[in-house]
């Protein structure tokens, strides 16, 4: 379980950034996960409310957006794995393990480089601003 | 609603990989060959270490770092054997990571040291994320956690440069195939070297150590 500790450096980079560009409330927080990475975006999401609590990102949603492998190979192909391959195996075996299993190269057969699906990016906050709050309720 | 869209891009991991790489620049600067041994609990971890510095601390410089939820047990075993050890509690987490290592590295003289083996946290899924600067990644399973345990942890298999596959003098007893884990690491890896270890064989005992004196030799080679 290492969920706690990736929720505090996402909830760091969050405020800080939200600050930085003069945010009074962070409305929501947008991340990318790769499927071969081991973190678990449910305990993610209850670490960061948990921490966020308090604080200016308390009521943000947290998107999670899962990012499927990605292969270069030798052979020159680079590319996605084969999406076939892993619905024929993921009937008898985990999600990864189908994943990990497709990692050959789709045109010549031979081991992949896997250039993604590990990674775990904050892409993107919205937030509000005091101008944008002040605007808003001259509009009403 | 008025809002704006802020993009990022901060890359969670990649952050530990830069330091990573950080890390390694600074070991191959002092031409120190770094061991990253991963495994679940009680597969033999701090054992298979200690013979490795048994056979080797009269040849190479050896230092550990030993990462543990509470470090002091494992790191007073190599302590017992004058090799320079650094404890690294890593409290309720689950691996270790490169900025703990990083740290960690301050604490050793690598003008002194030729080889640095550094035992990760027993666990088999958090430490796959993250790097530490090694230069071998080594994941030791061993016979008493089941023969299904690797196709259940495939991605650690799958980024290990070797697999140890120890306490095979026991496998009967478990009821486990060691040639059957063999296979399913090599399904998912089909290059990586994998030893068949037995703490009680000594010439099994003497492949694993052949390998790290091997990495030792080759980091000795190169300029720092």
């Amino acid at each position: 379980m290492h969920e706690l500790s990736i929720a505090y450096e996402i909830f760091d980079q969050v405020v800080a950034t939200a600050k930085a560009n003069g945010a009074i409330e962070v409305k929501s927080v947008t991340l990318q996960i790769g499927r071969l990475s081991h973190t678990n975006p449910e305990q993610l999401s209850f670490c960061f409310k948990v921490i966020a609590e308090g604080s200016i990102a308390e009521n943000a949603d947290f998107i999670v957006e899962m990012v499927a492998p990605s292969l270069e190979c030798e052979c020159g192909y680079e590319g996605a794995i084969d999406e076939e391959q892993i619905r024929e195996s993921s009937a008898i075996r985990s999600e990864l393990l189908a994943y990990v299993a497709a990692m050959d190269c789709p045109i010549c057969g031979e081991q992949a480089h896997i250039t993604g699906g590990r990674e775990l990016i904050i892409k993107s906050i919205e937030i509000e601003t005091e101008e944008d709050r002040t605007a808003d309720s001259n509009n009403k | 609603m008025l809002m704006h869209v802020i993009h990022m891009g901060h890359d969670v991991y990649k952050a530990n990989d830069k330091i990573a790489e950080k890390n390694k620049k600074k070991l191959d600067k002092h031409q120190v060959f770094s061991v990253n041994v991963m495994g679940a609990i009680g597969s033999g971890k701090t054992t298979l270490i200690e013979e490795a510095i048994r056979q080797l601390k009269e040849k190479y410089k050896i230092a550990v770092i030993a990462g543990d939820v509470i470090a002091e047990m494992d790191s007073s075993r190599f302590r017992k054997l004058d090799v320079p050890t650094i404890p690294v509690n890593t409290g309720k987490e689950c691996h270790l990571d490169a900025k703990l290592v990083e740290k960690a590295l301050d604490e050793i003289d690598l003008n002194n040291t030729d080889l640095l083996l550094i035992e990760n946290v027993g666990n088999l899924i958090c430490p796959v994320d993250f790097k530490l600067g090694e230069h071998l990644r080594v994941v030791i399973v061993s016979v008493t956690e089941g023969d299904d345990i690797i196709l259940k942890h495939p991605m650690i298999f799958k980024t290990a440069e070797l697999a140890i596959i120890n306490k095979v003098d026991i496998a009967h007893a478990v009821d486990v195939d060691a040639e059957k884990m063999r296979e399913d690491i090599l399904s998912l890896n089909p290059n990586v070297p994998v030893i068949l270890t037995s703490k009680h064989d000594w010439e099994s005992l003497e492949t694993w150590i052949g390998f790290i004196e091997l990495g030792v030799k080759e980091a000795q080679k190169k300029s720092g």
